[in-house]
């Protein structure tokens, strides 16, 4: 199937069936398996153990030891698996590298924590008790920081194998604390820290700890606090009416921005921003020079997701929307008056009537991310919409196609809709230009980094176009009408994304009767954003027995 | 057919090579160093270095084979090295002629095999050409190979072709499963060559060696409990940290002998980890591959200038306006050829600037340089057709006297790429009988 929706299939030289006819194919594939996964109630793959990518690492060091320094940036980036994201079983690999800096890395966290009063109190408690012996202390600071740090409980002989490490480094020589410190290192490079552990056939107790923690590093991206862990101990992790309470218990709490900006940035790809892929600085200095511009823009996206989370609002704000996050950068950079009255700190305001900046297209971020770094490309900003969004990503391009004719010597540049007339010029060109490239030019109105313009190169721009079907366009407005029509789509598509990042995996044909389960009830509750992750938490990939528990 | 000689040093390849060994009656040379007093022989380096986008062939390919052949404009920064360089010509990566533009290309030009198409879920490539030789020498040095780069790993899958961004970031796998985490900042490096060269001191070793018998001993309780798929993974960990466990106690061993730094590395100096631009960026990351070879902290390395379908800008050269593989879609129109041309011969003053620094650094009687084998290489011929015949490939260096270059070797149209990895990996001293679909050796380019 996918190598039909990749035209690979049939082979070059058979007879192939026009787009339409492709398409009509894959969709009732698509809808047959389905309703099939739901009839023959396909279990979902087992989930397996995957390491801490290297921003739970830092944050769950963070959380553990009470410390305020980040070492993400120490450790090599972890490459994208699964639905898009870093944090997939599938790409999550360990290399020699790696050795060496969890050794390394775990070395400075304890150094630091050493020298910070409130880790040492993490560690030690608030004094130590003077009547019992060293070991004794040592197995009490162990008894309780064991279970912290693997997040599950822990048995007597896991305990008693890291007192006995404290026990060979007194001999070595070390002091008591300097030995404690030492055993934690150590702790920090266990496979029981480093991996999400799923629990074993024999071990159902502990199945209450892994959801705990799967629903932590889904909504706050770190280990879970005290009062999930008690929820796991009560054995009520997958009952549904506690789950029903804790998940805005959870969206509410600040942690849940960890969720919404290392989500957004990977859905949306606007994590490419922060790296060489940026707009050109010579071009767009006051984007590249203006720190605080920069930094706004690329948390506008993050802080509005978040915000349609916490407060439960409709998640076809995303879509299209009244309101907006705003700073006085941004304000400045939309043209919105008088700009000096919003305050630096981002917040959800009302956008004034007839704005051109409601949702998440029309974010700069997105619209920067989705052009090459000197101009706009209404292909690139389609092809994003279609896959970003809709999630129906536009075939690869036939090999050997050349970038089209920008200039020639000696003439004025043509126009974008000049250039892209072209595709249509080309039968093998336009079966899927004609998809892609309307949706970009209803956007054409923005610049490479977002900002409003009625001209490009002297000419007004035109932002009108017909979609495949016929559909009219004109503008951002006309797009977004027509995405809210195709909203089913896009709801899936949000469904597929964070169900794949909840679960840490790619789903499979499996897990198809979970997603429409899932966007079935996002529709029945007229779109809440709480509903989304509710359904997801409580959904068959999300709550499976684990991989032991179903052999 | 073709079976490689695995045969050990031969006198004759020690008396041709350059290197300590010059001048040594031959049975001093062949019998093991042991205490620090003996000079020892010069170690074999390999090190590739990957260049997105490919390069265009009427400015790259010499018109004429043999040793008096003309520099290209894209050659031309070479000229005061064309003595230690072979320009090899049509030779192609059979394995990477279908699927993509790209993933299919860069993932596999290490490999020559055809990795699986997949957004993630069953990633498979084959053994890169530095790993098997990395694994032959991995022992002997402190460090086993040192995976370096400028530009992350891109975000999110490439929906539109179906590949997983992770085969476009990464040229050396360790097995077809398992791609190497690259190093992106210069200092980082640094300091770990500065760590693994120095070792942390006799009791700093030993706690690390008993937190990591501790670590394993979890590891291996957690492995019984959990299933087949788990166990891999839990294998993976094991084997990193085993290899990390092994290479501690010989840097801790008080007894050592068997390896010191060739040259110290000195702790007051490292790199910014902020480099100014694009090319001070590389030519720090080409600089930690010079200091990692002459202080023998390491014997391979791989270096990608850009991940796949790389787009980084350009713009601080002269007369380029555009990203990398905006311009390598040129069209054939001239403004974007000749910007791609600048862009085609900057990567080659950067590959020049390697070996200059490898020839600046004298052991004995030779270089390291000539100790060495560097490879430059794009997995496409012209960027514009995304063409995987007539690869733009040099091998720099005269590899302990093994390779012989100096010349433009000429293959028979689409000559199997393969086929120079295992006359290197032979040159290295680690023999192959093959190397994925190779036929034979590189005729022409060793010595014999």
């Amino acid at each position: 199937m996918a190598r039909v929706s990749n035209n690979e299939m049939p082979p070059k030289g058979s007879p192939a069936p026009d787009l339409g006819a492709r398409e009509e194919f894959l969709d009732w594939v698509e809808t047959t398996w389905q309703s099939q996964a739901c009839a023959a109630d396909l279990r979902p793959p087992p989930s397996l153990i995957r390491r801490l990518n290297r921003d739970e690492y830092a944050a769950t060091v963070i959380d553990l030891f009470d410390l305020q320094l980040d070492f993400s940036e120490e450790f090599p980036v972890d490459g994208p698996g699964g639905e898009g994201f870093d944090n997939a079983v599938e790409t999550l690999f360990l290399s020699p590298l790696h050795s060496e800096k969890y050794v390394e890395i775990a070395k400075r966290v304890l150094n630091a924590a050493s020298k910070e009063y409130k880790s040492r109190v993490k560690i030690f408690g608030p004094e130590l008790d003077p009547d019992i012996s060293e070991e004794q202390a040592a197995e009490k600071i162990l008894r309780a920081f064991l279970p912290k740090a693997f997040r599950r409980p822990v048995d007597d002989e896991t305990v008693a194998s890291y007192v006995a490490l404290f026990r060979v480094a007194r001999e070595e020589g070390q002091d008591f604390k300097p030995a404690i410190f030492f055993t934690l290192r150590s702790v920090l490079v266990s496979p029981q820290f480093l991996f999400h552990v799923e629990a074993g056939e024999d071990e159902p107790e502990l199945r209450q700890y892994e959801l705990a923690s799967r629903f932590s590093y889904f909504l706050w991206g770190s280990m879970p606090d005290e009062f999930l862990l008690d929820v796991a101990a009560a054995g009520k992790m997958d009952d549904p009416k506690v789950l029903r309470k804790l998940v805005p218990r959870m969206l509410r709490n600040d942690r849940s921005l960890e969720f919404a900006d290392r989500f957004v940035k990977q859905w949306l790809r606007t994590r490419e921003l922060e790296g060489a892929h940026g707009p050109d600085p010579e071009l767009f200095p006051e984007y590249a020079t203006n720190e605080e511009l920069h930094s706004d823009i690329l948390l506008q996206p993050v802080f509005f997701f978040q915000y349609v989370l916490r407060e439960n609002k409709l998640l076809l704000n995303f879509l299209d929307s009244d309101h907006t996050i705003l700073t006085g950068a941004l304000a400045k950079h939309f043209g919105l008056v008088p700009a000096e009255k919003t305050s630096k700190n981002p917040e959800w305001m009302r956008l004034p009537t007839g704005s051109n900046r409601g949702g998440l297209l029309t974010m700069p971020a997105v619209l920067a991310v989705s052009s090459h770094s000197y101009r706009t490309s209404p292909v690139l900003r389609g092809a994003w919409i279609l896959d970003s969004i809709l999630g129906t990503p536009p075939p690869p391009p036939p090999p050997d196609v050349p970038e089209l004719d920008d200039k020639q010597e000696g003439e004025t540049p043509k126009s974008i809709r000049e250039l892209l007339a072209q595709h249509s010029a080309n039968a093998a060109c336009a079966s899927c230009h004609e998809r892609i490239d309307p949706l970009g030019f209803a956007l054409e109105n923005y610049d490479a980094v977002g900002r409003w313009r009625n001209e490009y190169h002297g000419a007004a721009i035109d932002a009108a176009s017909e979609l495949l079907d016929g559909t009219r366009i004109e503008g951002p407005r006309g797009l977004k009408k027509a995405l809210m029509d195709r909203n089913e789509l896009f709801i899936r598509n949000l469904t597929k994304r964070m169900l794949g990042y909840a679960v840490g995996r790619g789903l499979t044909p499996a897990d198809a009767c979970a997603v429409e389960t899932i966007v079935d009830r996002v529709e029945e509750a007229d779109f809440e954003a709480w509903a989304l992750v509710r359904e997801i938490v409580l959904s068959a990939p999300f709550q499976e027995p684990s991989a032991e528990a179903q052999r | 057919m073709n079976l490689i000689r695995t045969k050990p040093m031969s006198r004759r390849t020690l008396l041709r090579g350059a290197g300590a060994a010059i001048g040594l009656p031959w049975l001093e040379a062949m019998t093991p160093v042991i205490g620090r007093a003996a000079t020892p022989k010069s170690p074999m380096r390999m090190a590739a270095l990957y260049m997105p986008n490919g390069a265009f062939p009427l400015t790259w390919t010499p018109e004429c084979p043999g040793r008096d052949y003309e520099l290209t404009p894209s050659l031309e920064p070479l000229a005061d090295l064309k003595s230690e360089v072979a320009v090899l010509s049509n030779l192609w990566n059979e394995q990477s002629k279908d699927g993509d533009g790209h993933y299919v290309k860069e993932a596999a030009i290490l490999t020559s095999t055809r990795i699986k198409k997949t957004q993630g879920a069953d990633i498979r490539n084959g053994i890169s050409v530095d790993q098997v030789a990395a694994k032959s020498v991995a022992h002997l040095t402190p460090l086993p190979s040192l995976e370096l780069g400028i530009t992350p790993v891109a975000v999110g899958n490439d929906a539109v072709v179906g590949y997983t961004r992770v085969y476009g970031s990464h040229i050396s796998w360790s097995s077809p499963t398992t791609p190497l985490a690259r190093e992106l900042n210069p200092k980082a490096v640094y300091e770990r060559l500065f760590r693994a060269a120095n070792g942390s001191g006799a009791d700093e070793a030993k706690l690390d060696s008993l937190l990591l018998d501790r670590v394993l001993g979890d590891a291996k309780q957690l492995r019984r409990k959990v299933g087949n798929e788990d166990q891999v993974r839990l294998d993976e960990y094991l084997s990193v940290m085993r290899s990390l466990e092994e290479r501690l106690a010989r840097a801790s061993d008080p007894g050592r002998d068997s390896w010191e730094p060739r040259v110290p590395i000195d702790a007051e100096m490292p790199p910014t980890d902020r480099p100014s631009g694009h090319l001070e960026h590389v030519r720090l990351m080409l600089d930690m591959i010079a200091l990692g070879f002459q202080t023998d902290t390491t014997r391979v390395s791989t270096f990608m200038f850009g991940n796949a379908v790389s787009n980084v800008s350009f713009r601080f050269l002269d007369e380029v306006d555009a990203g990398h593989h905006d311009v390598s879609h040129h069209a054939n129109k001239d403004d974007k050829l000749s910007q791609y041309k600048i862009i085609n011969r900057w990567h080659v003053e950067q590959y020049a600037y390697l070996l200059r620094r490898l020839a600046s650094m004298r052991e004995g009687e030779s270089t390291v340089l000539d100790n060495s084998m560097i490879l430059f290489a794009s997995a496409l011929a012209d960027g514009q057709k995304h063409d995987p015949h007539k690869l733009p490939i040099l091998l720099g260096g005269r590899g302990g006297g093994r390779i012989d270059t100096g010349q433009h070797l000429v293959y028979s149209k689409d000559h199997q790429l393969s086929n120079l990895y295992v006359s290197m990996l032979d040159a290295f001293g680690a023999p192959v009988e093959r190397f994925a679909d190779s036929t034979g050796p590189l005729a022409g380019l060793l010595h014999t």
